[in-house]
């Protein structure tokens, strides 16, 4: 599917970018992004359990998921596909949602963080590793949005995480 | 913490002098004179530096007039730190877990339909 022009990258807007190198074959990384009861096995943050997930794995379809927090949060989200090219590349469009999956606003960053998210999947095959390549870019998303997410993500990039890690376990010592 | 305080912590933070101020800051309060030994920069430069520190509510300064320690105010920190927590389990920790399942399957082989729980 070719990508409308308001979907590209804006000259001088911040995308967030992460990589990482996983010791297993294309395909395989493929298919845990792609078939449902592979997605189950690890999609979502630690310690959080997936209650209930359906997807729809065609352009236009959605992966419509259901989170639950240790401490008994509920969190809705889905990806709304718009490109399907395995096993190298998946598009679509994440965002928090409700039980129906209509989208709803973040249950963080004061309702500033973006709507949705345009997010490229891409697998690079490198020997019998892959590389994966997230790339994300708020969409449709105003300015008030679009600085809430440079910060978060320009924060991360430039690692301050590091300095902060050691600052928190300065503070967590007696 | 408001978004707008936020937004002048991380931007205090967006300077690699402020943030090893910071480190430094950690091991315990300091001088002026003391911080700004590490660095090729005039005292001036170094107040400027630590002016955003304190204004983005990361360091208090002492009221002596020659002798004013800095320190470290721990609370906005921790304040920082929890919202980029947010930020760090949209994407490290499903990653983490893609990495153990499939390590996971491709140890266990063609065991893997006996639907073990990859979860942790």
């Amino acid at each position: 599917m070719a990508m409308a022009g308001n979907e590209a990258k804006q000259v001088g807007e911040f995308e967030f970018v992460i990589s990482r190198v996983f010791d297993a074959p294309r395909d395989l990384v493929w298919k845990a992004w792609t078939e449902p009861e592979r997605l189950l096995k690890w999609w979502g943050p630690r310690d959080f359990e997936i209650l209930s997930a359906k997807v729809d794995l065609r352009v236009g379809g959605v992966f419509l998921y259901h989170l639950g927090s240790p401490d008994g949060l509920e969190i809705w989200g889905k990806f709304v596909y718009r490109e399907i090219s395995p096993p190298e590349k998946l598009v679509y469009i994440n965002s928090f949602s409700d039980p129906a999956g209509g989208t709803t606003r973040a249950p963080f960053f004061d309702g500033k963080w973006p709507l949705q998210i345009l997010s490229t999947v891409t697998l690079t095959a490198e020997d019998k590793k892959t590389k994966v390549t997230i790339n994300w870019l708020p969409y449709s998303a105003n300015e008030i949005e679009r600085k809430t997410f440079e910060e978060a993500a320009s924060s991360m990039q430039q690692g301050w995480s590091g300095t902060l890690e050691n600052l928190t376990d300065y503070l967590a010592a007696p | 913490m408001t978004t707008d305080h936020l937004s002048t912590t991380f931007s205090a933070l967006a300077d690699p002098t402020r943030r090893a101020i910071l480190s430094r800051l950690a091991l315990g309060e300091t001088s002026v004179l003391e911080l700004a030994r590490p660095f090729e920069m005039s005292l001036p430069a170094v107040s400027k530096h630590l002016k955003v520190l304190e204004h983005a509510g990361l360091i208090t300064r002492g009221r002596e007039a020659q002798w004013r320690p800095c320190k470290l105010k721990p609370e906005s920190l921790k304040a920082v730190d929890g919202w980029l927590e947010h930020y760090r389990r949209l994407w490290d920790e499903p990653l983490d877990r893609l990495e153990d399942y499939l390590r996971d399957i491709q140890t266990k082989g063609k065991m893997e339909k006996k639907n073990g729980n990859g979860r942790k």
